[in-house]
């Protein structure tokens, strides 16, 4: 009964948030909403990693390790989301940059957001996933078009576009891969469990074809690199909080559909198709991601780079394959999703504190913003792979699987292109947070729930990959299972 | 019965490759709607299942009354020139036309075994209209042949799921319908945003964004 709590709380808040009188007040009942979702989901995830069952509900709803997992990412990055809103949007009505109706429109819209993200990971009908994923890019491309300027609708027009053209390449790979379903004696069904369980006699053929449309479709919504065209730009025009969810958390539901197909793939198939594939965009997406950090000027866009990088890891660690890797990559989803939350709350303190994106005019940081700016430098460090954080933990953990499987290629490919972005993001963050304070700038304000988002997001940042190390045993366990069936 | 309606999806996509204003692009999406809506209407009427005669009537209704009722009007709300742009004329762009056939054909019969004469064709189609889809997308400037690009292609997906696996469960088709409604509502609202902010609705003229 969890997961109906998990899906009936943020559509309770929404409607809240429309009859609400007063959208500051509201900002906090959301946090505590969000706060309730995170216990949930914790409960959640442990009743099913440990008890090992998993959930039906007219076998439209369907909850297993994998489903609860992601489930409990996205609370933990819209918990901290919530609570970094309340200092947001309060500045920026303050500032009288947004009216107290437009407030009210935020939390409305930030709520059916959620909701549409929680509901990607329960369902388990493929046709269901599909409407869930469009439902989240029509309702988020209001949230990137929030300011109404000329930069942010253009923003919002390419990223529905370009999203719902890839996605209704998704649907025609979920009609192909319900034809070869019924093709193999399946009856009239999508669900996900119908048909892994018939996914041996499926005509490999036609899955092939299949999995590439779903892997053109999804991999838009999740940024893959030659499909990544519309995030730079809806990431650095989206509402700060916003963005952390979309770069956090939107992308990783993306990553999920995928894989709920690569599993019916692999079963079908075999492994070799699949790891291809995914080894292939995965390296083009640290490629591209790579070249573009080195030459960016504006910061939130340069974050978003750093957005397809982490990505393009993920589908590595999953295209190796061994649960090593998959360990790995799993954990990076959550290593990602925090951390880089964290670095657009950073991100967007200083942008607001500035008045401006570009980095070349952004320095001294640590001067104005004593708190954010210390929180960013960590974020920087955990951010490129540097020890002690988890990142490091989670990709040292992708490398050794890399080494050990044998895919010298990958592994050498992979540092190089990890060494270059460090290189660029020090560079780029060494001036902007320790540069000559240019005239005029003053202490900026630092509100409490942004400190406390920071300091959330910080000790997971720091502790997650330190957990994961006394932990291994269990967790290469469950992973196991997500492989094996 | 498969035969008409395959070839008058064909026929209108065709038409709508070769158009160059708007009012001639949403007139054929609604023909084409119409023949989809006919092709659902009789097979509901031959395996007498209520599901199928809902899902006709949403099909009549959404994609023949009001989808293309939302565009005329918001090409009268913008007041824009009616004109669609060609990057390429539409001699040029009959002839790519002509091309896409040729492959979806390709496609289509590389992913069906070539005894079922129908269902190789119906992919045919099907493939084509996606295809013809994207084409409309990128040669065209205007957001509303953009639109309109995406419409043909979810057409051609409603064909294919149709007619090759027998239609997708009930409540997934609904869903479907509801969420193609409200994104043609909602790209009409950026659309009207667009017109407002930059007096244009050329996409080929948004380049404010770039690196």
């Amino acid at each position: 009964m969890l997961i109906f709590f998990i899906l009936g709380i943020p559509i309770l808040l929404a409607a809240g948030a429309f009859f609400s009188k007063r959208p500051r007040v509201f900002g906090i009942i959301n946090v505590f909403g969000y706060l309730s979702i995170l216990l949930a989901s914790i409960v959640l995830l442990k009743d099913i990693a440990f008890a090992g069952h998993t959930l039906f509900f007219f076998s439209f709803l369907y909850i297993d390790t994998l489903s609860a997992y992601f489930i409990f990412v996205i609370s933990v990055v819209s918990f901290a989301t919530a609570l970094y809103s309340v200092g947001y949007i309060g500045k920026d009505m303050q500032s009288g940059a947004i009216s107290e109706n437009k407030a009210k429109m935020y939390y409305l819209l930030f709520n059916l957001f959620c909701f549409s993200m929680f509901f990607v990971p329960a369902v388990n009908n493929l046709g269901m996933l599909w409407v869930a994923i469009e439902m989240t890019t029509l309702i988020s491309a209001f949230l990137v078009g929030f300011y109404n300027t000329k930069q942010s609708v253009e923003a919002a027009w390419k990223y529905i576009i370009i999203c719902s053209v890839g996605i209704i390449f998704a649907l025609l790979g979920t009609i192909l891969f319900s034809y070869a379903f019924s093709l193999a004696g399946g009856a009239k069904s999508l669900n996900w469990t119908d048909m892994v369980a018939a996914a041996g006699g499926m005509d490999k053929n036609i899955l092939k074809v299949a999995f590439i449309f779903i892997l053109v479709g999804y991999g838009t919504k999740a940024g893959l690199a030659p499909m990544h065209t519309w995030l730079p730009d809806a990431h650095s025009q989206a509402v700060t909080p916003i963005s952390a969810l979309l770069s956090g958390v939107l992308l990783k539901t993306a990553i999920y559909a995928i894989l709920r197909f690569g599993i019916i793939v692999i079963e079908g198939v075999g492994f070799g198709y699949f790891s291809h594939l995914m080894i292939l965009l995965g390296l083009i997406s640290l490629g591209v991601s790579c070249s573009f950090i080195l030459v960016q000027k504006d910061l939130k866009r340069l974050l978003a780079y750093s957005s397809i990088e982490h990505v393009g890891i993920i589908a590595i660690g999953l295209g190796l394959g061994t649960p090593l890797a998959w360990g790995g990559a799993l954990l990076h989803v959550f290593n990602h999703a925090v951390t880089k939350s964290l670095m657009f709350f950073g991100a967007g303190d200083i942008v607001s504190a500035y008045k401006r994106h570009n980095m070349k005019m952004i320095r001294g940081v640590i001067r104005v913003l004593p708190f954010a700016g210390v929180m960013t430098l960590a974020g920087m460090f955990a951010l490129t792979g540097f020890p002690p954080f988890s990142i490091f933990v989670s990709e040292l953990i992708i490398i050794i699987a890399a080494f050990t499987k044998g895919s010298y290629v990958v592994a050498v490919l992979f540092l190089l292109f990890i060494a270059i972005i460090f290189g660029a993001f020090a560079y780029q963050f060494g001036k902007m947070l320790f540069g000559n304070l240019p005239k005029g700038m003053a202490k900026a304000p630092e509100p409490l729930s942004g400190k406390l988002a920071f300091l959330f997001l910080f000790v997971q940042m720091l502790a997650v990959g330190g957990v994961v190390l006394f932990m291994k045993k269990d967790l290469l366990w469950i992973v196991q299972g997500l492989l094996t069936r | 019965m498969q035969g008409i309606v395959l070839f008058g999806v064909l026929a209108c996509t065709y038409l709508m490759v070769i158009a160059k204003r708007m009012p001639a692009l949403i007139r054929n999406f609604r023909y084409q709607s119409f023949f989809l809506f006919l092709a659902t209407f009789v097979t509901a009427f031959q395996e007498r299942q209520i599901d199928l005669y809902i899902i006709a009537g949403l099909l009549f209704v959404l994609k023949v009354i009001a989808i293309p009722y939302v565009l005329y009007r918001v090409i009268k709300r913008t007041k824009v020139n009616e004109d669609l742009g060609l990057f390429v004329n539409a001699q040029l762009s009959l002839l790519s036309a002509l091309g896409l056939t040729y492959l979806s054909w390709i496609l289509a019969r590389h992913l069906v075994a070539p005894v079922d004469r129908v269902e190789v064709s119906t992919f045919t189609v099907a493939l084509f209209m996606v295809s013809t889809g994207i084409f409309l997308m990128i040669l065209r400037m205007t957001a509303l042949a953009q639109i309109i690009g995406l419409l043909v292609m979810e057409n051609g997906l409603f064909l294919l799921a149709s007619m090759v696996s027998g239609g997708m469960p009930f409540f997934v088709e609904i869903a479907i319908f509801f969420d193609v409604f409200v994104s043609v509502v909602i790209m009409g609202f950026f659309l009207y945003r667009i017109n407002k902010l930059f007096t244009h609705i050329d996409v080929n003229k948004l380049s404010r964004l770039k690196g």
